[in-house]
């Protein structure tokens, strides 16, 4: 499946260093929604460097502001303050340059599988055959060979998600954005997703940006979680798991993820319990 | 009920589908013909066949038919057309529905009908007068159907279309028309059995050939198998028309 790396014209120069592409700097970041009176701050002064082919999971309680940090690296907000770069670049809106996954499969539902997922080389400007070739590749390597000419609606959550993923890795994108991608998933389809996803990283080594409010998911899944506060949002702690790869389905019960697990769920659940104040301190005021 | 119908269930089901035309048919010619009506006011299905038969023979019916039926398309495919790419504007661009849509709400309720003795006027009695009303009856409803096909469009899948790296030229093709194709199908199909409504009218205000004229020279002629035969006709063009247009729909959204 080396191949699936090289998707460019044969005899082209690999690009230098691809495995030192798609890092991201994020610098100071201040996203706020609302004017003067109704301004709330949803990223407070967050800054985070994600190294290129880095697995990142960012960690945090609903609502603090973990999808706005990453719809800002997708381009689709635009900071208050503060800068958002990948490779050195500034991001000023959305790009193919990086991957999103979102919470819900979002797939075109006139486009079969293979037309979701060709659909970027497409719009990229490359040929019909070149862009179904990719897509095939994409589709084999999420294990949706067999549906390629059947409609969205007609599959599952989970294989919708997947076809997902595969659209998004279609552009052969240096970043993949996750939005809590496996967040409305039964908990077997979503264990199976997570180690599905492993293995894809594990051959194409493109960082990830990965949110989550499931604790053991971040820890399965990333070579570092960072965890952030109730809104505003801001990092509270990071850590570093290093826990051996590849990893199954089995890494939880080794002790160092139980006790990564302790250390994350204590702060969650600090978090959880100030939001949860704040919000009552806010209702009563109202 | 039983999950499986028995077998002379749906035998019978099957059979109330084809007596049903034939039924009424036989209803009509024995009310007429058993002197239940004035047979004069109200002929027997056969003196409207017999009527019909003349008119195919003489080559009236088959012009009337396709003076009736160009008049109907053309109306309908410009009307189409054209509130297609207003809606698409309108819905997508605040500044153009700001600019449109009053006017377009003020003109839309006044039926066009209405708009009859004006457009003697304005085009005699010239084809360019049937178009235009056609034309204004359709342009409305579908204008409506787009505006609101495009203002749903799910703003989910337009993100991921620009995370896609869709450039904004192609978002209305790419993604906003095809995501407010159903809707614009069911204006279109709406619009359809408008632009008969104001075919007739145009028509009775004054042609020369045409479905609906001719029922009114008949009329005119106290010849009532010729006029309910030309209802009849109207009945069947429209009907397959809907029938046309609904299959039509099929293949143009065929993901829902």
């Amino acid at each position: 499946m080396g191949q699936l790396l090289t998707i460019r014209a044969p005899g082209e120069t690999p690009p230098a260093h691809k495995a030192a592409r798609g890092q991201i700097t994020i610098d100071g970041l201040v996203v706020a929604f609302g004017d003067k009176d109704a301004r709330r701050t949803a990223v407070d002064q967050i800054s985070l460097d994600v190294a290129a082919g880095e697995f990142l999971c960012v960690l945090g309680p609903s609502g603090c502001g973990k999808s706005t940090l990453l719809n800002t690296v997708a381009g689709f907000l635009a900071p208050r303050a503060g800068k958002v770069a990948i490779d050195g670049i500034a991001v000023r809106g959305p790009g193919a340059d990086r991957g999103m996954v979102f919470q819900q499969p979002t797939l075109f539902p006139w486009k079969t599988v293979l037309g979701n997922i060709a659909y970027g080389p497409r719009v990229a400007g490359r040929g019909r055959t070149e862009a179904y070739r990719i897509a095939h590749d994409m589709m084999a390597m999420v294990g949706l060979s067999a549906f390629a000419d059947y409609y969205p609606q007609s599959l599952s959550g989970g294989m919708q998600q997947r076809v997902g993923i595969a659209r998004a890795l279609a552009n052969s994108p240096n970043v993949l954005l996750m939005d809590e991608p496996f967040g409305s998933l039964d908990a077997q389809t979503r264990t199976m997703m997570q180690e599905a996803l492993l293995g894809i990283w594990e051959e194409l080594h493109t960082t990830v940006l990965f949110v989550t409010h499931d604790i053991e998911e971040a820890i399965f899944l990333a070579d570092r979680v960072v965890i952030m506060s109730a809104a505003p949002g801001r990092i509270i702690d990071e850590i570093h798991v290093t826990l051996p790869r590849p990893r199954d389905a089995d890494v939880v019960y080794a002790p160092e993820f139980v006790r990564l697990k302790r250390h994350c769920a204590g702060l969650i659940r600090m978090e959880s319990l100030r939001a949860f104040q704040q919000q009552n301190v806010a209702a009563r005021d109202a | 009920m039983d999950a499986a119908p028995r077998a002379t269930t749906r035998w019978i089901e099957a059979l109330a589908l084809w007596v049903s035309i034939p039924l009424f048919l036989g209803a009509w010619q024995i009310a007429s013909t058993a002197g239940l009506v004035n047979e004069l006011l109200f002929p027997p299905p056969t003196k409207v066949a017999v009527a019909l038969w003349h008119e195919l023979m003489n080559g009236t019916l088959l012009l009337d038919l396709g003076m009736s039926v160009t008049r109907v398309v053309i109306g309908f495919a410009s009307g189409a057309a054209v509130a297609i790419m207003v809606g698409l504007l309108t819905g997508r661009y605040q500044v153009i529905s700001n600019l449109l849509a009053p006017i377009f709400q003020l003109l839309r309720p006044i039926p066009p009908i209405a708009f009859v003795p004006i457009v003697i006027l304005w085009f005699g009695l010239s084809e360019w007068g049937k178009w235009f009303l056609v034309f204004w009856g359709v342009f409305f409803t579908v204008w409506v159907a787009t505006h609101l096909g495009v203002q749903r469009a799910d703003p989910a899948l337009i993100r991921a279309a620009r995370s896609l790296g869709t450039p904004d030229r192609l978002l209305i093709r790419d993604v906003i028309l095809p995501s407010a194709l159903p809707t614009i199908f069911v204006g279109l199909r709406t619009a359809v059995s408008i632009s008969f409504y104001t075919l007739v009218a145009a028509e009775l205000a004054g042609a020369f050939a045409g479905l609906a004229y001719r029922i009114d020279l008949a009329h005119q002629n106290m010849q009532t198998g010729q006029m309910l035969g030309g209802l009849v006709m109207l009945g069947i063009v429209s009907a397959a028309a809907d029938r046309g247009f609904a299959a039509l729909s099929r293949r143009f959204v065929w993901w829902i």
